[in-house]
């Protein structure tokens, strides 16, 4: 049973990766789009830097927190949502695929709609923000002169993973929507994703809200600031939190995938 | 274009009402997609709260941080955002993707100036779009965070003249960008380029004065602190005298030379249109 499971989950490796790196050679090819959206989305990320970089020379930390701490937070989001972006970025298609009514050839091919659905757009733009983003991690974990071990790494990694998983999932969850509401302009997915902003500064700033909202609701913050609390050594009631980062990640999966089912059972096509 | 200026035209009661009636069906259009003006105007909401957040916690420790107090800079930060928010990222877009998708073969072809229908286009989706979120964040202002009043009557009035001036400013910005729209098929990085480069020199992320030393004289000197950073800084009497024309006249030359080049730029632009399969 279990060696059929890994079969069939090599097989589909085999497929995203080929179909992906499809799509990652079709955006490359147009070289000025790939340097303009590289550069605009390093220059959105970059206002955010240039924000902290003017908040801190003013303020040594904020709730504890020093300017290099703030900046491991900013690169780990950073790099999880550029890999999203260069990898798993389909999703955003899927309303006009629906509109178009070119949601029904997915049907019909003998493979998962949702393995078609991630690899129909690689938006290489995300390379900026994953090298942006590791700059500012190295760096901030460099001046914070942590002290790098196995454990370490390795957890890292983990926060990567799961960060990239993470951001995918709920930007499917905002993207199913599509299948209720199928208009091709809509905002609700934009602003979903962009909650993933708070998590990019540490979630004691902010009022129970907020921070209700991207632990529980949109948990954003198991992307960089749970993690964080245990890569960095932080003394904090919720530090446990951290240690939950696979299980928030894996609870949210499932809970795309249980609405990406009911959305695929309720999808009727346009009339063709 | 100056053909259409020449031509009599009977039916047409004039210049102004013509450019009125596209400023009024842009603002229908607004009201059609209205779940996607406030999802936008929301989207807006979350950096004013990061934000918020953070000097909040800063100034818990210290009561000046610059020249501003904690009831200044709450007070700039919302200004700030409400203002940058008249003409949002979807009018960006909108203005952008009409060049892309090649829908400007309409404009092309309607007897009028390109610059002032885009202008009466974008000014009618902004007393939808920029006036729900202008009036959505002052509400806020007044009854959640407290911000300060204007400085002085006379500010008041000198602020509504800045903003604006301001409000011309930032659109002949995005026109210029959008025109590059005629090269590239990149609409979105560019909008990103856009956007990030008004909310850093414009003084909408932080204070011009508080800009790291080597970004503070570009800041100081360019067209986009005319869009948030003089209208506010009018508004809390930071200038004043000499200092105060001093920063109203450049807003006023940058708004003249923007109109000019924004004037100049369009007809050149509209010959590098290619027309697939035409």
């Amino acid at each position: 049973m279990l060696t059929l499971d890994l079969h069939r989950l090599r097989f589909y490796a085999r497929i995203y990766a080929k179909l992906i790196l499809l799509q990652l050679r079709a955006a490359v090819e147009y070289r000025a789009d790939f340097w303009i959206g590289v550069v605009g989305a390093v220059l959105m990320n970059g206002a955010g830097l240039v924000f902290i970089a003017a908040f801190f020379s003013r303020i040594p930390a904020v709730a504890g927190w020093s300017a290099w701490e703030v900046a491991t937070l900013y690169g780990l989001t950073m790099i999880a949502y550029g890999l999203r972006e260069m990898l798993c970025d389909g999703i955003w298609t899927l309303r006009v695929q629906i509109n178009r009514g070119e949601f029904d050839r997915l049907l019909v091919r003998p493979l998962s709609p949702a393995l078609q659905i991630v690899t129909s757009l690689a938006s290489i733009h995300g390379v900026g923000n994953v090298l942006l983003g590791l700059v500012v991690f190295l760096t901030a974990t460099h001046r914070l002169e942590l002290d790098w071990t196995v454990a370490k790494v390795l957890w890292v990694l983990m926060t990567v993973v799961c960060g990239l998983i993470m951001v995918t999932a709920i930007s499917f969850l905002a993207n199913v929507i599509g299948f209720w509401e199928p208009g091709t302009q809509s905002s609700f997915p934009f602003m979903v994703s962009n909650v993933v902003e708070f998590a990019k500064f540490p979630l004691e700033l902010y009022g129970w809200g907020i921070r209700f909202l991207v632990t529980a609701v949109l948990p954003y913050g198991f992307v960089s600031y749970y993690p964080s609390l245990i890569l960095l050594d932080k003394e904090n009631p919720l530090r446990w939190l951290g240690y939950a980062t696979p299980l928030a990640t894996a609870a949210v999966t499932f809970v795309t995938a249980w609405v990406w089912r009911k959305g695929l059972a309720r999808y009727q096509g346009v009339g063709h | 274009m100056s053909a259409a200026t020449s031509t009599p035209v009977v039916t047409s009661p004039g210049r102004r009402p013509r450019y009125l009636a596209i400023a009024v069906t842009a603002a229908q259009q607004a009201v059609a997609y209205r779940i996607n003006t406030v999802a936008g105007i929301i989207g807006n909401f979350f950096w004013i709260a990061i934000l918020y957040y953070l000097w909040r916690a800063a100034f818990a420790e210290t009561t000046r941080i610059g020249s501003f107090t904690w009831s200044e800079m709450r007070t700039y930060i919302l200004l700030a955002f409400g203002l940058n928010a008249l003409i949002g990222f979807p009018t960006a877009s909108r203005m952008m993707y009409a060049i892309r998708t090649g829908d400007i073969v309409i404009d092309m072809v309607r007897p009028l100036n390109y610059l002032r229908t885009q202008l009466a286009q974008v000014a009618g989706a902004a007393v939808l779009e920029g006036v729900t979120s202008f009036t959505i964040i002052l509400a806020l202002g007044i009854g959640v965070v407290q911000i300060l009043p204007p400085a002085s009557p006379f500010a008041a009035v000198l602020f509504v003249i800045s903003v604006a001036m301001g409000f011309v400013t930032k659109f002949l910005f995005v026109f210029l960008v959008a025109l590059l729209c005629f090269w590239t098929i990149n609409a979105v990085g560019l909008n990103w380029a856009q956007l990030a480069v008004v909310n850093v020199l414009s003084g909408t992320l932080v204070p011009i004065e508080l800009l790291p030393g080597w970004l503070r004289p570009v800041a100081e000197w360019s067209p986009l602190r005319g869009i948030v950073a003089t209208p506010v800084g009018v508004y809390l009497g930071q200038d004043t005298g000499w200092d105060l024309t001093l920063m109203l006249g450049l807003q006023a030359s940058w708004l003249v030379l923007l109109w000019t080049a924004a004037d100049r730029a369009w007809p050149r632009a509209f010959r590098a249109v290619e027309i697939q399969g035409g």
